[in-house]
C-alpha cells in the first residue's frame, strides 16, 4: 500500500521544525550578508574553506557524540559522561604523545609511543567506560542519569590524574592531521563525522538494532517477554556512545595540539543532548532520527558561527543560543505543533469541501 | 476501640522504620562513618575540633541553600539544570550594580530575587503547560542565565560594599565558660549569615513539605502525575510554583556564594548544579520522584561538604580525587538505593494478596 | 418516577472525526440504587461516562443533575459537583499513605498547618465503613489493588459524591475481594449513592445490579431492570447476533498417539510454584483453571522462561531443553501471550507491522533484519486472518481499541509458528464478539497441530475448548480432568475445597 504525503503528520513531526528553523536562519544570513555563504579554495591547505564548511567541520565533536546520544535518549535515558570521556581521551592521547615531559619540556614533531597507540588506547579506555556505563545500566538496573553522572563527576578528575594535573603539548604531525589536516578537500573532521554518521546509519537502519531500541525504549519488558535480550542492547548502545566519545575526544584535542581536562568536552553532553532533541528524538524514549540529530548539532553550530561572522561580541554566544533553542522548543512542543496541524488539516478540508462544491 | 488504639502505636514503629527512610539513615550513617574515620586520621591535626565542624556548614552553606529547592523540585520527578547559572548570575548582577553601577546592594538583590524567581516560574509554566521535559527546559534556562551573565561581564568583578563586607563578615562565635567567664572557644569556631540562611530555608523547605497542603501535593504529584490530576490536585499551579522557589533558592544561594567569594564572575559555579543534585540523591531523594526529605538533604550537603575537608587535612592529594571520591561515593549510594528497593519489593510481595493468575 | 430521578442524560450526541461516537443516547440514574453499563468496546460505555466527568464535551443533548442542568468542563469540575469516579487503574498516589491519599488536596488544618492527628484518626474510622481494619499510615503501594480501590472509593466518598461511577474496577480482584466490594456498594446504595457499574463480567452484573442500560456502536439499545432480562438476551441485544452462532465452537480432536510437544516435569522456583507437571499432546488444548493467585500464570512464565525455573525438566517435541530466558523458549517454538497487553505485550508506539514482526525478528538475531517486504506480507496476511480493524500496517498499536491490540499481540506470536503457543486471559477485557473470534482461532490452530496452553478466568470458556483441564489451588496443581467431563460445578467445588482449607487468609 502506498501512503499518499500526509501533510499533517509533516506539521506534526519534530524533524520539520528543525529543517525549518536551520532554513529560516540561512535565510536570513543570506538576505543580510550573502558573503557568508561563499566557499573557497586554499592550494596552500589543500582544503575548501567557508563560512558552511566550518559550520559543519567544528560541529563534528557534537555530532559524532549525538549519534549515540540520540540511541542512548530512544531508549529513554541521558549519558552526562560523555563530555568527560573526552578530556580522559586527549588526555590518553597527549600522555602517549608525551610520556618524557619529565625529561623533555619542548614538545616536538615526534612521538614517544607509537602513533598506534595514541590512537587506539584513548578509544580501548572509552570504550571501557561505556561498557562501566552500559553494565550499570543493564545488568545493575540503575536509572542512566544517575550511572552516568558517576564517570561526569569522576571522569575529570581521572583525566587530571593521568597526566598529573599538567597539560601536555605536542607537535606531532601525523597527530595534528585528525583535526587541523584535511582529505579530499575536505577538513579531516567532517570526513571523520561522516564515516561516523554512515557507520551508525548503516548499523541501525540496516539491521533491526534500530527497532530494538525503539522497542525497548518504548516498553523494556514487552520487548524482553517478545524474545529481544534488552540488557544486551542497553549495554551495546552505552558502550558505543563511549567509544564515539573517544573519537571526539580525539579530533578534540588534535585542534589544540594539547589536552585541557578541564575544559575539554564541557557541556558536551549538553549539546549533545540538544541536538538529539531539536533534530526530533523525544526524550521519553521510542523513535528517533539520526538525521534529524545532524541537523541539530548543525542548527546549534551555526547560531555559534553566525554570532561570531556577524560580529555580535563573543560573550552573547550563549545568550543567542539559548533564544533560538528556546523558540525552537516551544515550536516543537506538542501544544504548538497540534495548533498547526489543526489548521493545516483544516485548510485542507475548506480546498475540499470548496472543490466538492 | 484498643484496635485503634494498638494500630496507631504500630503506625509510628512502622512510620519510623519505613524503608523509604533507611536512604536517610544510610546517608547519616555514612557521614557518622566517615567522620569518625577522619577523626581517627586526623584528629590530632585537628579533626574533631568544633571548627572543623561549624566549617562544614560556613563552606557548603550556598550548595545547601540550593539543594532545598532541589529536593522540592525532584521529589515532583522533574530536574533543575539551571541552578548553577542562576546563582551565578545573581553575584554578577551584585557584583556589577554595587561596583559598577553604584546602586545598593539591596536593590540588586531584589533586582536578581525577581529575574531568578522569574525564570523559575517561567521555566515551570512552559515544563507543565507547553509539555517540554524538564531536562530540556532547564537546560535552556541555564544558557540563558550564562548568556546574560556573560553579556554583563567578561571578567570577575569584586563586590567592595560596606554593607557587603558588613554581612559577609557577621558571625557568632561559639563560647565556653571557662574560669566563670564566656571565651571564644579554640579554635575559633563560628557561624556566619550564610548558615543562618540556610537554617532558616531548611526549616521552611521543612514546613512546606510536611505542613502545607502545597508539599503534600508536591509529593503526590511525584508519587503519579496522571492520579493527581484526576485527584483534583492543582498541578499546574503547583508544579509552576515548585520551579519559582527553586529559582528563589537559586538567587538566595547566589547571594551566599557572592558573600563568600566578594566577587562575581560568569564561570563560576560551572556544574554546581551537578553538585546540588549529587547532595540530593545522596540525601535520599529518588530521581523518580515522590520520595525525598530536607533532612535526608541535610546530611547529603554535610557528607559531599566531608570530602573535600579529608583532603585538605589530607594536604597531599590533589584536590581532583575529591571529585573521583564523590563520585564513588554516589555509586556506593545508588547501590544502597537499589538493594533497599529490592528488598522492599520482596518483602512486599510476600504481604500482598496475590494479583497474578 | 422522574423525581426520584439522580442524573437524566437526554439525546446526548458526540462526533468524533470519521466516527459518530454516541448518537441520541438516553440514559437516567436513580439515588440509591446500582445501574450497570453494558456494551462492547467501542459501543460508547467510556464516552458516555466522559460526558458525565468533563473529559468529552458533548455536541447536543443535555445532563441534568439533581434538578439541574450540567455541562462540567473538567474531571475536577465534576468531582466539585458530586461526582466521583474510580478507574480500573486506580488513579492513587502510591508514595502516598493510605490516610493522605484520602485527604490530599482538602486535608484538614490547625493553626494554618496540616492536622495530621486528624487525618489519621478520619481515615482510619473511613476505613473501618469499609470493613478495611488497616494501618492507614503506610504507603498505598504496600497494599493490593483491592485494598487500593477501597481507599479509591473512601476518598470519593468522603467528598461527598452523589454519584460514584466504578470503570472495570472487578478485573483484578479474586472472588472473595468482589463479594468485599458488592458489600461496600450495597452499604452506600442505601446511604442514597447512584452507583453507576461498568463491567464486563456479565455474572457480576447480575448479581449486584438493579438496573441496566445497554449500548451498541454508539446507540441506545435499551434499559431494563434487572429482573426483566436473562443473561442471553442480555448478550444477544448487546451484540446483535444469536449466542449459540458466536458460540458454536467444537474442541479439537488429538490423536490418541499424538506425540507430547511439551513436557515439563517437577519444574519449580521458590517462593513461586514449588513443583508442578505438565504435558501436552501435538494439537492438544489444555485449559488452565483457578481463582487469581493460584499460580497459573506463574507457571506459564516458568515454561517460557519469564521467570527461570529453578528445578526440573523440561521437553520440547521430545527433545531436553534449557529455558533461561523468553528468547530461548522462542528458539524452542514457545510462544507467549502474557496476561497484561497494556504493560507487557504492546509496544505502544510502534505500527501494527513492527508490532507483528517482533518476535520473529527477536528470534533472528538484530543482524538479521527481515525486509520490508517479508514484514509487509507477514502484517496484511494476519490483518487478514484475525480481523483487525485498521486503515492500513502502519497505524501506531497503541491507537486501536482493546481487542484488537489484543490480536496483535497473538498476530506477533502466531507468526513465529510455534509449536506450542501460551495464551494467559487473552480474552480479558475484550467484548463477546472478539472472545468468540480469538477462541474460534486459537481451536483452529490446535487442528494446524499446534498445541495450546490456555488461562482463563472464564470457567465456560474453559470448559468450552479445553481437551484437559488443570486445576490450580494455591500454587500447586490439584487435578485434571478431561474437557468432556468437566461442568462448572465440578470444577468450582474441587477450587472451592482448597480455598476453605486454607481459612480466612484471602481477605
Amino acid at each position: 500500500m502506498k501512503k499518499k504525503l500526509d501533510f499533517s503528520a509533516i506539521a506534526r513531526s519534530k524533524v520539520t521544525w528543525a529543517v525549518v528553523a536551520e532554513a529560516l536562519i540561512l535565510l536570513v544570513c543570506l538576505f543580510v550578508r550573502p558573503e557568508f555563504f561563499s566557499i573557497s579554495y586554499q592550494p596552500s591547505t589543500g582544503m575548501l574553506y567557508g563560512n558552511l564548511i566550518d559550520i559543519i567541520n567544528r560541529s563534528s565533536e557534537i555530532t559524532i557524540i549525538a549519534m549515540g546520544m540520540t540511541l542512548v535518549i530512544a531508549l529513554g535515558g541521558t549519558d552526562l559522561s560523555v563530555g568527560a570521556l573526552v578530556a580522559v581521551s586527549g588526555a590518553i592521547a597527549l600522555k602517549f604523545l608525551r610520556w618524557d615531559v619529565t625529561i623533555y619540556n619542548t614538545p616536538g614533531d615526534y612521538t614517544v609511543y607509537s602513533f598506534a597507540l595514541v590512537l587506539i588506547v584513548p578509544l580501548v579506555v572509552c570504550i571501557l567506560m561505556g561498557m562501566f556505563n552500559g553494565f550499570l545500566i543493564s545488568k545493575g538496573e540503575m536509572q542512566p542519569i544517575i550511572a552516568t553522572l558517576i564517570l561526569m563527576v569522576c571522569g575529570r578528575g581521572i583525566a587530571q590524574i593521568i597526566t598529573n594535573g599538567k597539560q601536555f603539548t605536542t607537535q606531532y604531525s601525523p597527530f595534528r592531521v585528525i583535526g587541523q589536516g584535511s582529505i579530499l578537500y575536505l577538513p579531516t573532521p567532517i570526513i571523520i563525522t561522516a564515516v561516523v554518521v554512515a557507520a551508525v546509519a548503516i548499523f541501525v537502519r540496516k539491521t533491526a538494532f534500530g527497532t530494538f531500541v525503539e522497542s525497548v525504549g518504548i516498553n523494556r519488558k514487552a520487548s524482553r517477554l517478545s524474545g529481544i535480550n534488552a540488557q544486551r542492547i542497553i549495554f551495546i548502545v552505552f558502550t558505543l556512545t563511549g567509544f564515539l566519545s573517544g573519537i571526539s575526544g580525539l579530533i578534540y584535542s588534535s585542534r589544540i595540539m594539547s589536552n585541557d581536562s578541564n575544559n575539554a568536552g564541557l557541556n558536551f553532553e549538553m549539546d549533545a543532548i540538544l541536538a538529539v532533541v531539536i533534530g526530533g528524538t523525544s526524550m521519553t524514549g521510542g523513535k528517533f532520527s539520526l538525521v534529524g540529530t545532524v541537523l541539530g548539532s548543525i542548527i546549534i553550530r551555526t547560531i555559534v558561527n553566525l554570532v561570531y561572522y556577524f560580529g555580535i561580541a563573543a560573550e552573547a554566544t550563549m545568550a543567542f543560543k539559548a533564544i533560538i533553542i528556546a523558540v525552537v522548543i516551544v515550536l516543537q512542543s506538542e501544544p504548538v505543533r497540534n495548533y498547526f496541524a489543526k489548521r493545516s488539516s483544516a485548510r485542507r478540508e475548506a480546498v475540499k469541501g470548496g472543490a466538492k462544491a | 476501640m484498643s484496635n485503634l488504639h494498638t494500630a496507631s502505636r504500630q503506625s509510628l514503629w512502622t512510620r519510623v522504620t519505613n524503608p523509604k527512610f533507611i536512604m536517610v539513615y544510610a546517608t547519616i550513617g555514612l557521614f557518622l562513618l566517615i567522620y569518625l574515620f577522619g577523626a581517627i586520621a586526623y584528629g590530632d591535626v585537628g579533626f574533631t575540633t568544633l571548627r572543623t565542624f561549624t566549617t562544614l556548614f560556613v563552606d557548603n552553606a550556598y550548595y545547601g541553600i540550593s539543594a532545598i529547592g532541589m529536593t522540592m523540585v525532584l521529589i515532583t520527578g522533574g530536574i533543575d539544570l539551571s541552578v548553577g547559572a542562576v546563582a551565578s548570575l545573581t553575584g554578577m548582577l551584585i557584583a556589577y550594580g554595587t561596583t559598577v553601577m553604584g546602586i545598593h546592594p539591596l536593590i540588586c538583590m531584589g533586582f536578581a530575587l525577581i529575574v531568578g524567581v522569574g525564570l523559575g516560574l517561567l521555566m515551570g509554566w512552559v515544563i507543565h503547560y507547553l509539555n517540554v521535559p524538564p531536562f530540556i527546559t532547564t537546560l535552556t534556562g541555564m544558557f540563558l542565565a550564562r548568556g546574560v551573565c556573560s553579556l554583563i561581564s567578561r571578567e570577575s568583578i569584586e563586590i567592595n560594599h560596606p554593607m557587603i563586607d558588613d554581612l559577609a563578615s557577621w558571625k557568632i562565635y561559639f563560647m565556653t565558660l571557662k574560669d566563670g567567664e564566656w571565651v571564644k572557644i579554640k579554635p575559633s569556631a563560628y557561624i556566619n549569615l550564610n548558615v543562618i540562611l540556610f537554617i532558616v530555608m531548611l526549616l521552611i523547605g521543612i514546613y512546606l513539605l510536611q505542613r502545607t497542603r502545597f508539599g503534600r501535593n508536591v509529593y503526590a504529584i511525584g508519587g503519579s502525575e496522571q492520579s493527581a490530576k484526576l485527584m483534583g490536585l492543582p498541578v499546574g499551579r503547583t508544579k509552576v510554583l515548585v520551579y519559582g522557589f527553586n529559582g528563589l533558592c537559586s538567587v538566595l544561594a547566589g547571594i551566599t556564594y557572592a558573600l563568600y567569594v566578594k566577587s562575581g564572575w560568569n564561570l563560576s559555579l560551572q556544574g554546581a548544579e551537578l553538585d546540588v543534585i549529587t547532595c540530593a540523591v545522596i540525601g535520599g531523594t529518588l530521581l523518580t520522584g515522590g520520595v525525598g526529605y530536607m533532612a535526608g538533604t541535610l546530611f547529603g550537603v554535610m557528607l559531599k561538604g566531608l570530602i573535600p575537608a579529608l583532603i585538605t587535612f589530607n594536604g597531599n592529594l590533589l584536590s581532583w580525587w575529591g571529585k573521583i571520591a564523590t563520585g564513588l561515593l554516589l555509586l556506593l549510594f545508588i547501590c544502597i538505593q537499589r538493594i533497599v528497593v529490592r528488598t522492599t519489593d520482596r518483602r512486599k510481595g510476600k504481604k500482598k494478596a496475590p494479583v497474578k493468575s | 418516577m422522574p423525581e426520584n430521578n439522580l442524573l437524566e442524560m437526554r439525546q446526548i450526541e458526540i462526533q468524533f472525526p470519521g466516527v459518530k461516537a454516541l448518537d441520541k443516547v438516553d440514559f437516567t440514574l436513580r439515588a440509591g440504587e446500582i445501574h450497570s453499563l453494558l456494551g462492547e468496546n467501542g459501543a460508547g460505555k467510556s464516552t458516555l461516562i466522559k460526558c458525565l466527568t468533563g473529559v468529552n464535551r458533548m455536541d447536543a443533548g443535555t445532563i441534568t443533575f439533581m434538578g439541574n442542568s450540567i455541562r462540567p468542563q473538567s474531571p475536577q469540575e465534576a468531582m466539585g459537583m458530586g461526582i466521583s469516579t474510580v478507574y480500573q487503574e486506580v488513579n492513587l498516589c502510591p508514595n502516598l499513605t493510605v490516610a493522605e491519599n484520602i485527604f490530599v488536596g482538602r486535608q484538614p488544618m490547625k493553626h494554618g498547618q496540616i492536622n495530621w492527628k486528624a487525618i489519621t484518626k478520619r481515615a482510619q474510622e473511613l476505613m473501618a465503613r469499609f470493613h478495611q481494619d488497616i494501618d492507614v499510615s503506610r504507603p498505598l503501594s504496600y497494599y493490593s489493588t483491592a485494598v487500593q480501590q477501597m481507599v479509591a472509593i473512601a476518598r470519593a466518598v468522603d467528598v461527598q459524591a452523589k454519584i460514584l461511577i466504578l470503570d472495570e474496577p472487578t478485573s483484578s480482584l479474586d472472588d472473595n475481594e468482589v463479594q468485599l466490594l458488592f458489600d461496600v456498594m450495597r452499604d452506600l446504595k442505601a446511604e442514597g449513592m447512584g452507583i453507576i457499574f461498568i463491567t464486563h463480567f456479565l455474572d457480576q452484573v447480575f448479581a449486584i445490579s438493579d438496573r441496566l442500560t445497554i449500548l451498541r456502536n454508539g446507540h441506545l439499545v435499551g434499559s431494563y431492570d434487572i429482573g426483566d432480562i436473562t443473561k442471553v438476551e442480555l448478550v444477544t441485544q448487546m451484540v446483535g447476533k444469536d449466542m449459540d452462532t458466536i458460540f458454536n465452537l467444537k474442541r479439537a480432536s488429538v490423536a490418541e498417539d499424538a506425540p507430547y510437544m511439551l513436557n515439563a516435569s517437577h519444574i519449580g522456583s521458590p517462593g513461586q510454584i514449588e513443583d508442578i507437571s505438565v504435558a501436552v499432546k501435538k494439537g492438544e488444548l489444555i485449559g488452565f483453571a483457578g481463582l487469581l493467585g493460584s499460580g497459573r500464570t506463574e507457571t506459564a512464565e516458568m515454561l517460557f522462561g519469564a521467570h527461570r525455573a529453578t528445578s526440573g525438566e523440561l521437553e520440547v517435541d521430545g527433545k531436553k531443553a534449557e529455558i533461561k530466558k523468553p528468547y530461548d523458549a522462542l528458539v524452542k517454538g514457545i510462544a507467549f501471550c502474557p496476561e497484561d497487553r497494556k504493560r507487557d505485550g504492546i509496544i505502544s508506539d510502534l505500527s501494527i507491522r513492527e508490532n507483528i514482526a517482533l518476535a520473529v525478528q527477536a528470534r533472528k538475531g538484530f543482524l538479521h533484519p527481515l525486509s520490508s517486504k517479508e514484514q509487509n506480507e507477514m502484517a496484511d496476511k494476519y490483518i487478514k486472518a484475525l480481523g483487525i480493524a485498521t486503515p492500513d500496517a502502519e497505524k501506531k498499536i497503541g491507537e486501536l481499541s482493546g481487542g484488537n491490540q489484543q490480536k496483535v499481540i497473538l498476530a506477533r506470536w502466531m507468526a513465529t509458528d510455534p509449536k506450542v503457543l501460551i495464551l494467559d486471559e487473552p480474552t480479558r477485557g475484550i467484548d463477546i464478539g472478539a472472545k468468540a473470534e480469538i477462541q474460534r482461532l486459537m481451536l483452529e490452530m490446535c487442528g494446524e497441530g499446534v498445541s495450546v496452553v490456555f488461562i482463563s478466568s472464564e470457567l465456560d470458556e474453559i470448559i468450552r475448548c479445553s481437551n484437559r483441564i488443570i486445576i490450580m489451588r494455591d500454587r500447586e496443581k490439584v487435578a485434571e480432568l478431561n474437557g468432556d467431563e468437566a461442568t462448572q460445578e465440578k470444577i468450582l467445588s474441587i477450587i472451592a475445597e482448597g480455598a476453605k482449607a486454607a481459612g480466612g487468609e484471602a481477605s
